[in-house]
């Protein structure tokens, strides 16, 4: 039973309306004061609300206006009994809109607040959502705008932030090109944070299992082989419980105050970081690679500026000018962005019209080129992976320069470490995949000392370990040829290892700083 | 609905305030609900509590002679409980005199604007009972103006006509009402101190302010336990009684049928044990 109170309810008239609401009141029907309409309580009409609760243990308010709902929440009864608000209606009729994206459009209503409002008229629980995910966010040490309000729209809902001078990123670099520099590396920064930052269990969805749901649906889209190539490049790729924001572009960063702020919370999520990567990728460059005024429409700089952002967030992220290791990331990326976007454009019925169809034959042609090349989603900031080839070995070196310059490596060991890296890779782009080509990887962990050089080839099996040390007292000429690469290694290194897993070579070498 | 130890009320209304209950009557309603101990707290009134020690039989629930005063000063409104005191001291006499010519001279003031401003005029057989009355004030005449025409309701005579007569501040003040109990041997309590008079809402820093004036005068208790109470509510007199050291008390503000509060319903929390600063009331107040 549903009984609205009116006006106000004070000592002058709570015992005329608690005699009214007895009156109403019968026998075990669950009871709903609905405080719509009432302005003002003091504290004899609380009495009135414990007495009825007193006989009635069930009851509930709804609708308690923000002045009432505050004194309901001061006094305790927000604890006592479920007591709803009641939403704050707002018109943005004759307001600035400030932006628009997907879910709906961001209006300002005054100098200090912002009123994102939803298209869907029942985004309600879609706004609790985003701002359970962005206390999480906050709680967790990401910056960002919480809401503090949520209020109707005309039939739609709305939440309010406090937003002050609050600029994005997509206006900035739209409007100040020589800001560039500056925004792609607090976009990256700000990425590197969201990835480092551990979610707890259960809070948010598991990006994996996302993923999974998106690879499955392209059964039908895929040749076989592809297929499964996709599948289980997802299914290998490791459980991780970092921070995903899901929708990372440069609209969802906002300048306010000197501060950087992450907003749109909706999509967070945990994951390995590729799958961030992959939407990153469709919002820079994959949604417009039919159509390259896509991005202009969307961000508001052309598609040339976007790549070039693209391109240095992943160079700033990964710690590398090397275009390979870049070039790595950015095809793994790309498996899962082609796959969301085929999938999207297929699901919203886009197969129909000629453009939908060159979309997803672009993508699809893509998507099979790079489920052939790409062994694992997985990837290192320490890490390179490149061809064994003696070509290769000059953009290894960049990469272990860049790495040994990051942690103030002494000359001497610098040059030792080079030569050590020469020699092994050397020998593996010589003798490893005697058959063809391979590729092989190599990890840098420079730190606390030392410097960890790890080799890994799917060749042939092959331990330059036991092989028998050269009698370097013979001339040059009296020696056989190879060996001495390894002996080097040996001597200049503290500490060398071999194994091999998996498939795998591995070697380690460890040298002290 | 059986409530554990201690079964205890100490704040009711009779017929000498605003209750609906006389002595004769409110007794067997006290022994009915099974109360330990209680205690009559008339507003500016202490003529029930006398009639009660009359009617008291062997073997009947321990008696406590209360009041509660209406005070106000310029910083606020305030009840102030009044337990224990000597009926024979003039010191309580005092106050509840003081507080008796007030209103009657408030009384006059209101029906001699109601007849020049309103040229609302009640026979004078009902002034006559109105003067007669122990505690008159604006509901009295409200409940007048309704049955003679005035006004359509009791809500009506105060928004058309009651509030709009300024009457000068003429009110016991605080510090008068508990000098009064405690010069009549008596422990003076802060009624449900978040609620002010009855119709505030005092939290946090202000509440605790105003204890703490209070305290300067004499004032040695406060309601903890109170019908009217949210758990929050509760605790956060507890802990304000706990930190300067207060006695607490529990009522129930019973008022007979003006109010649909159960006699003996001072809101413990079931399966809670009383705070120690209320047992020591009972202690030290019913000892005497």
């Amino acid at each position: 039973m549903t009984i609205p109170l009116i006006g106000r309810i004070d000592s002058g008239n709570a015992a005329e309306v608690e005699a009214q609401i007895f009156e109403q009141l019968s026998g075990n029907d669950a009871v709903v004061l609905d405080l719509d309409r009432l302005s003002y309580i003091s504290s004899a009409g609380l009495r009135v609300l414990l007495r009825i609760r007193k006989t009635h243990p069930d009851m509930r308010i709804v609708n308690a206006r923000p002045e009432v709902y505050e004194i309901l929440d001061m006094t305790g009864f927000t604890e006592l009994m479920p007591v709803e608000k009641a939403y704050r209606v707002v018109s943005v009729d004759g307001c600035e809109e400030i932006g628009h994206g997907a879910n709906g459009s961001l209006y300002r209503i005054d100098s200090d607040c912002v009123v994102k409002v939803y298209k869907n008229a029942s985004s309600l629980s879609d706004i609790q959502h985003e701002r359970e995910m962005a206390k999480l966010a906050l709680i967790l040490g990401i910056p960002t705008a919480i809401s503090y309000d949520v209020v109707k729209v005309g039939s739609s809902y709305g939440s309010v932030f406090e937003l002050l001078n609050a600029r994005s990123f997509a206006k900035i670099l739209s409007k100040e090109p020589d800001q560039f520099d500056w925004c792609v590396r607090e976009f990256a920064g700000m990425l590197k944070q969201i990835h480092d930052t551990e979610v707890p269990e259960g809070k948010v969805p598991d990006m994996k299992k996302t993923a999974l749901g998106w690879a499955a649906f392209m059964k039908d889209y895929l040749p076989e082989a592809a297929w499964k190539k996709l599948m289980a490049l997802i299914e290998a790729v490791p459980d991780d419980n970092h921070m995903i924001h899901g929708d990372y572009h440069t609209k969802n960063l906002e300048l306010q105050n000197d501060e950087v702020l992450l907003i749109d919370m909706d999509t967070l999520a945990s994951g390995y970081p590729i799958f961030e990567f992959g939407s990153i990728f469709n919002a820079f460059i994959g949604f417009s690679e039919v159509d390259p005024d896509t991005v202009l429409r969307f961000q508001g700089y052309d598609l040339a500026t976007s790549k070039r952002f693209w391109h240095e967030t992943l160079a700033i992220y990964l710690g590398t000018r090397c275009e390979s290791k870049i070039r790595e990331l950015e095809d793994k990326a790309r498996i899962l962005g082609y796959t969301r976007l085929i999938r999207r454009s297929i699901r919203r019925g886009k197969s129909e019209t000629p453009q939908g169809q060159k979309e997803i034959a672009l993508w699809t042609k893509e998507l099979i080129a790079l489920l052939e090349t790409v062994d694992t989603l997985t990837f290192s900031r320490d890490a390179i992976t490149v061809d064994a080839a003696p070509a290769s070995l000059e953009e290894v070196q960049a990469f272990l320069d860049e790495r040994l310059a990051a942690v103030g490596c002494p000359p001497k060991a610098q040059s030792q470490l080079t030569l050590i890296l020469e020699e092994v890779f050397i020998n593996i782009a010589s003798y490893a995949y005697p058959a063809g080509t391979g590729r092989a990887t190599v990890r840098i962990k420079a730190g606390d000392g030392a410097v960890t050089l790890t080799f890994t080839d799917r060749g042939i099996p092959y331990d330059p370990l036991q092989k028998a040390d050269p009698d370097v007292t013979l001339s040059a000429e009296e020696r056989g040829i190879g060996g001495l690469g390894i002996f080097l290694t040996k001597n200049l290194s503290d500490d060398i290892r071999y194994a091999y897993r998996d498939g795998q070579n591995i070697l380690t070498v460890c040298k002290s700083l | 609905m059986e409530k554990a130890f201690p079964r205890i009320d100490l704040h009711m209304h009779t017929v000498f305030s605003d209750g609906t209950d006389t002595p004769e009557t409110l007794l067997p309603c006290v022994r009915e609900a099974g109360l330990v101990f209680f205690s009559v707290t008339d507003h500016d009134a202490i003529g029930a509590c006398e009639a009660i020690r009359t009617l008291l039989k062997p073997g009947d629930p321990h008696f406590l002679p209360g009041v509660e005063f209406s005070c106000q000063d310029d910083l606020g409104k305030y009840h102030i409980l009044g337990y224990g005191y000597d009926p024979a001291s003039d010191a309580i006499g005092a106050v509840v005199r003081l507080g008796h010519e007030y209103r009657m001279e408030k009384l006059g003031k209101r029906l001699r604007m109601l007849r020049d401003r309103f040229h609302i005029v009640f026979p004078e057989s009902d002034e006559r009972a109105l003067y007669a009355l122990p505690n008159p004030g604006k509901p009295h005449i409200a409940r007048l103006m309704v049955q003679y025409g005035y006004a359509g309701s009791i809500r009506q005579a105060f928004e058309t006509v009651l509030n709009q007569l300024t009457v000068p501040d003429l009110y016991v003040r605080p510090e008068e009402a508990i000098k009064g109990v405690l010069g009549a041997g008596g422990i003076p309590v802060l009624a449900h101190p978040c609620f002010g008079d009855g119709d505030q809402l005092i939290l946090g820093q202000s509440l605790n302010d105003r204890v703490e004036r209070l305290m300067r005068f004499g004032l040695m208790g406060l309601e903890g336990y109170y019908s009217g109470y949210t758990e929050k509510l509760r605790q956060e007199v507890l802990a304000l009684a706990d930190r300067h050291d207060l006695y607490v008390t529990a009522g129930s503000d019973y008022h007979g049928a003006n109010k649909m509060i159960r006699l003996g319903d001072v809101g413990f929390p079931d399966g809670d044990r009383p705070v120690p600063a209320l047992l020591r009331f009972i202690g030290d107040a019913f000892k005497a």
